[in-house]
């Protein structure tokens, strides 16, 4: 039994579920089973991947995002890599049990995982062609070899050269499935898993020109149906992949997240400077980062991260070096301060629906310095802006660069395999549930760890296919021919 | 030469074309036949269509291009099959992909080799379509959308009617103000193991004789007429939560009075959504849908079912026949307006078509004499001063830089008697049945009945014998070294072999697969060749397996013409624009593709066996 995972990184369960040309999804969903996958929170691609893999929240993990506070200081917040997550993952169980591996792309990646079979980093790497970003460091030479140069991801997707960016992410999406080819044919492998980045860039680039609903939607722009047309493309690429499988091979497609419209970003750190509970010694004459900015940290109380969602830390006396909130009131503060947040409105006054988590909540251990609080704006409609200087608490521009959407919280799952039952539509499955459940269905173990559920018990069995017999068959084929 | 076009008359018959020739009713081919020539083209051992045209386009005898018959035989089961193609699904999660099993070098592969460019309309066996440098657009062996050649529905509200051959009988009750609800039964559902159904919400009216048919299709409500074609129906079967076919018929209304009775075309591939790709792009198919609006996918579109079932009557078979020449010939004219350079191909089956049906009206040797109903006896004549014209229209398109011809891939013949080969295999103790059964008493097909252990030699399909081989056959008893007298033996016992009912030569004489095959696939093909004399054809059940009594029987079908005899008895024709020869005997299928790829400076391929005939 071999396990293949194909990674769409943001694939939305509508838009993969919803066309009747993905002829190849369709195959496989009716196949096995499918439906929604519920994603961590956050849902951002870094830790998600990497939660799917382990089957722990992001907490146990203690990685918050894609840049997590490394202490209590002020100094702001460091990069994930590879080495930020260590737990056990099932790659490395298979590994236990002496089983090979191949792992592409799956963020974080970088620098490579030292696994039992294959890995090439992900679109973390800083320079493919400086960087071993390759385990072993010899198919890098290989990859070289197969494609020339290897994009890793589309540097600066966030631009308004919309026509630039969507030739880039054909060109990068090309060259990984040809390298995903190669490696499917030419290595050793029993567990196979992928993550095709382009469909993030492109959904993030052009979801305005596809979604009615955005505020900044352009109705017959010529870039209308490059989503959909990507999810097609994408289909190719599957059918092509499942080509080269054999019986044997269990195949299992996932997207760590959503996808959905931005219908603004929210300044939180220039609303917490108006709610007085972040001091500036001098508010800035233009928009400033928050890492830029003069904060009177003896005077402040909270501040925020920005990005998709929203990272809130306290200023807390003992905890950070000018901590000015009591301990023993942190809890009653943090209820109140959450209740606010959970009232934030738009320019008109009406409710976001913004969404507040406590981290002790929602995950099984809080690992490393987690923020205080986790905010949804507007149930991630809306972005987090960090930077302050807009003299506005809303903002349609984004402070990193042009980005049309943000994600949502379910991304996609379809599953099946010689021997899955066809089971149609399951719901309530989450991301954690995977690897237990690839695990399960390949005679593997699950370490204890694992905190999703393995699906298989709750499969009903269920008879698949239809083959008519030879004879039938054959008098169906010749219908019609005459002389016969 | 830049440019090389060839137009296709499938079954074009040179004893005819030779004497409407000499009454003067062909003048655009005899234009052409004076600008450079015309001869009879001999055909492939055996002459069947797909065999034929395949060796047109490889250069090869079938041994090096694997199309032996309409039928082909799995010596693991002894269960006949479709020659053209099979299925293939390599794990669950693959589709099906359909795999062309004509192979051997084409002369468009040829061509997209050197660069140049080629429009290929039609042209048998190319399903699923090779990708070319230019266009094509698939022919005989796409199916329709049931997974059959042609499987027709026929709506009655008689009941007790028994569904013939190649079509879905569906009985259907009119209330008293004159409607019926039904369905038009689609694909098998993999889910449910059912039909699935396109509902039809039927109105009509016996006084106007008219029809009106409301569905969830396109259009909404059409309107039928009594005795008329309708345009397209474009019709989607739901199968499953997510997953459509879409696909598309002509209904034919029969009658309203005194019962209701209406025909359904077999459901066409939608060109622009087919279920498996028809065309090369593979959205070719949907621009001609665009340009020139929807026609015909099916690789065999005339329901020549039909009209052998009695459904409906010549006339609706002949219009039908007539709407297919019609978009056809609309299609080439819209790829020959653009045309520039490279090898140019379309096929006309019809006059394969109608021949096969109409034969019967001109010739009073048939036993379903028909030759009494003047009406219908100038029709293939008539089709023939039609292609004429066709010719002339394509003439405009050759200048003086463009080689042009005109083939075809047989002739026609009679086909008044059917022989019962397997029956004869029994009597001579070379077949043997189960249980001490008797031909006849061992009803069905598909060799059913026969004890493979003590058989030597067995027929399936429209002109071979096969040997049940040991090490080959899943239950072969033949050793090798019995092989080759055994098939000395056969041939010998069946060549000159009479018809005593007739006092009439039956089969002309057997050839051993050394004697006509080499190459590649030579090893696939049957180990004997039957060639009959003329009138006679392998009989309608043993082209399945099955073993009726006696040895020979009448043909009583409309199913008239029929070419499937010695070759020699049933060459095609050949017309060029320039001068041409052959050295010895007849120009042969082999020597078209050395000739195309002649003109257009290109080599042959070291596989092609025949020369060109350009001097």
């Amino acid at each position: 039994m071999k396990i293949l995972v194909i990674g769409l990184d943001a694939a939305v369960p509508e838009l993969l579920f919803g066309d009747e040309k993905l002829t190849n999804i369709r195959r496989l969903m009716e196949a096995g089973s499918y439906g929604r996958l519920e994603s961590i929170i956050p849902p951002i691609t870094v830790p998600a991947w990497m939660c799917m893999a382990t089957s722990q929240d992001p907490g146990s993990l203690g990685v918050y995002g894609f840049r997590n506070r490394s202490d209590r200081s002020y100094n702001g917040l460091g990069f994930v890599n590879s080495k930020s997550v260590q737990e056990l993952s099932i790659w490395d169980q298979i590994a236990r049990e002496g089983k090979r591996s191949v792992i592409i792309g799956v963020p974080p990646s970088f620098p490579p995982r030292k696994v039992n079979g294959i890995c090439v980093g992900c679109f973390l790497t800083p320079d493919t062609n400086t960087d071993n970003y390759t385990h072993p460091a010899a198919v890098r030479d290989q990859i070289r070899e197969l494609v020339g140069e290897y994009p890793v991801d589309v540097k600066g997707f966030r631009t308004n050269n919309k026509a630039w960016l969507l030739d880039e992410i054909y060109a990068m999406s090309l060259k990984h499935f040809q390298n995903v080819r190669h490696w499917l044919r030419n290595s050793d492998w029993d567990y196979f898993h992928f993550v095709e980045i382009g469909l993030d860039r492109l959904q993030h680039g052009f979801w305005k020109f596809h979604d009615s609903r955005h505020v900044l939607h352009d109705p017959g722009n010529e870039f209308a149906e490059v989503i959909r047309e990507y999810y097609r493309y994408l289909d190719t690429e599957l059918g092509s992949i499942l080509e080269l499988l054999d019986e044997e091979t269990v195949v299992g497609v996932a997207s760590d997240h959503g996808a959905q419209r931005l219908d603004g970003g929210f300044c939180v750190n220039e609303w917490l400077v108006r709610e007085g509970l972040l001091v500036l010694n001098e508010y800035p004459k233009q928009i400033t980062p928050f890492s830029q900015l003069s904060v009177n940290w003896d005077k402040t109380k909270v501040w925020s991260e920005g990005g998709y969602y929203a990272r809130v830390f306290f200023n807390v006396r003992g905890r950070e070096p000018n901590g000015v909130i009591a301990p023993a009131d942190y809890e009653k503060f943090r209820d109140d301060f959450k209740a606010r947040l959970e009232a934030t409105t738009d320019e008109t006054g009406r409710a976001l629906g913004t969404m507040v988590f406590r981290p002790q909540e929602i995950y099984r251990h809080v690992r490393n310095v987690a923020p205080d609080l986790i905010v949804h704006f507007g149930g991630l409609y809306w972005r987090s802006i960090g930077g302050v200087g807009y003299n506005s608490i809303h903002v349609q521009e984004n402070d990193t660069g042009p980005d049309d959407c943000n994600h949502s919280q379910f991304g996609s799952f379809i599953l099946a395999g010689n021997g899955l039952p066809a089971v149609g539509e399951v719901s309530g499955v989450h991301l954690m549930d995977l690897a237990p459940t690839l695990l399960e269905i390949g005679g593997y173990d699950i370490p204890a760890s694992m905190q999703g559920r393995s699906l298989i018990g709750g499969m009903p069995q269920i008879e698949t296919g239809f083959a008519p017999d030879g004879e039938e068959l054959i008098r169906q084929r010749l219908s019609g021919l005459g002389y016969i | 030469m830049k440019k090389v076009i060839v137009i296709g008359l499938d079954g074009f018959e040179p004893k005819l074309v030779e004497l409407l020739f000499d009454r003067g009713e062909l003048p655009h081919l005899a234009k052409l036949k004076a600008q450079g020539g015309y001869a009879r083209l001999r055909t492939t051992y055996p002459a069947q269509t797909p065999v034929a045209w395949s060796t047109f386009a490889t250069g090869t005898n079938p041994g090096g291009h694997g199309i032996f018959d309409f039928i082909r035989r799995d010596p693991k089961t002894y269960l006949p099959d479709l020659s053209f193609n099979r299925y293939e699904q390599k794990n669950a999660f693959v589709p099906p992909k359909a795999v062309n099993l004509r192979r051997g070098e084409t002369i468009w592969e040829r061509l997209s080799q050197a660069g140049i460019p080629s429009v290929v309309l039609r042209f048998p066996c190319t399903y699923p379509p090779d990708k070319i440098r230019g266009r094509m657009l698939s022919g005989m062996g796409v199916p329709d959308l049931r997974g059959g050649l042609g499987t027709a529905t026929f709506f009655t509200s008689i009941s007790d009617i028994d569904a013939q051959e190649g079509e879905q009988v569906i009985t259907v009750a009119p209330t008293p103000d004159n409607r019926i609800e039904t369905f038009l039964p689609g694909p098998i559902d993999p889910k449910t193991k059912t039909q699935s159904r396109f509902a039809l919400h039927v109105q009509f009216d016996p006084a106007k004789r008219t029809a009106s048919i409301r569905s969830d299709g396109n259009p909404a409500a059409l309107e039928l007429r009594e005795r008329e074609w309708s345009d397209w129906l474009h019709v989607k079967f739901k199968l499953g939560l997510f997953r459509s076919l879409r696909g598309m018929v002509r209904l034919y209304l029969i009658r309203t009075a005194p019962h209701f009775e209406l025909y359904v075309s077999p459901i066409n591939f939608e060109p622009e959504a087919p279920l498996f790709d028809i065309s090369s792009p593979a959205d070719y198919a949907t621009e001609l849908n665009q340009k020139l609006g929807a026609f015909h996918t099916a690789g065999m579109p005339e329901d020549h079912n039909g009209l052998d079932n009695g459904r409906f009557n010549e006339d609706a078979y002949l219009n039908q026949c007539n709407l297919v020449f019609d978009e056809r010939q609309r299609m080439m004219l819209y790829e020959l307006n653009r045309f520039d350079e490279g090898f140019f191909y379309c096929l006309f089956d019809s006059p394969d078509r109608l021949a096969h049906m109409f034969w019967r009206f001109g010739d009073s040797q048939t036993p379903r004499n028909d030759s009494n109903s003047p009406h219908f006896s100038e029709v293939i004549r008539d089709h023939y001063r039609h292609c004429d014209a066709l010719i002339g229209e394509v003439m405009r398109f050759a200048d003086n830089r463009t080689l042009f011809i005109v083939c075809s891939d047989h002739g026609m013949n009679s086909f008044e008697r059917g022989f019962h080969l397997n029956t004869w295999l029994h009597d001579q103790d070379l077949l043997t049945l189960k249980r001490g059964l008797t031909p006849g008493e061992a009803e069905g097909d598909f060799l059913r009945h026969v004890d493979w252990d003590r058989t030597k030699a067995y027929a399936l399909g429209l002109s071979g014998i096969y040997l049940n081989l040991k090490g080959r056959e899943e239950r072969g008893c033949v050793s090798a070294n019995e092989t080759a007298s055994l098939k000395t033996a056969i041939a010998n016992q069946l060549t000159g072999l009479g018809d005593a009912e007739r006092n009439r030569l039956a089969i002309r004489n057997v050839l051993t697969r050394e004697q006509v095959y080499s190459g590649a696939y030579a090893d696939e093909s049957p180990d004997l060749l039957v060639n009959f004399a003329e009138g006679y054809r392998m009989s309608w059940t043993t082209t399945l397996g099955g073993i009726p009594a006696g040895h020979f029987e009448d043909n009583h079908k409309k199913w008239s013409g029929d070419h499937i005899i010695d070759p020699a008895l049933v060459p095609g024709v050949l017309l060029m624009n320039q001068p041409f020869a052959k050295p010895s005997g007849l120009p042969n299928l082999v020597d078209m593709a050395p000739t195309i790829l002649a003109a257009l400076g290109v080599n042959p391929s070291p596989a092609m066996e025949g020369v060109s005939l350009l001097s």
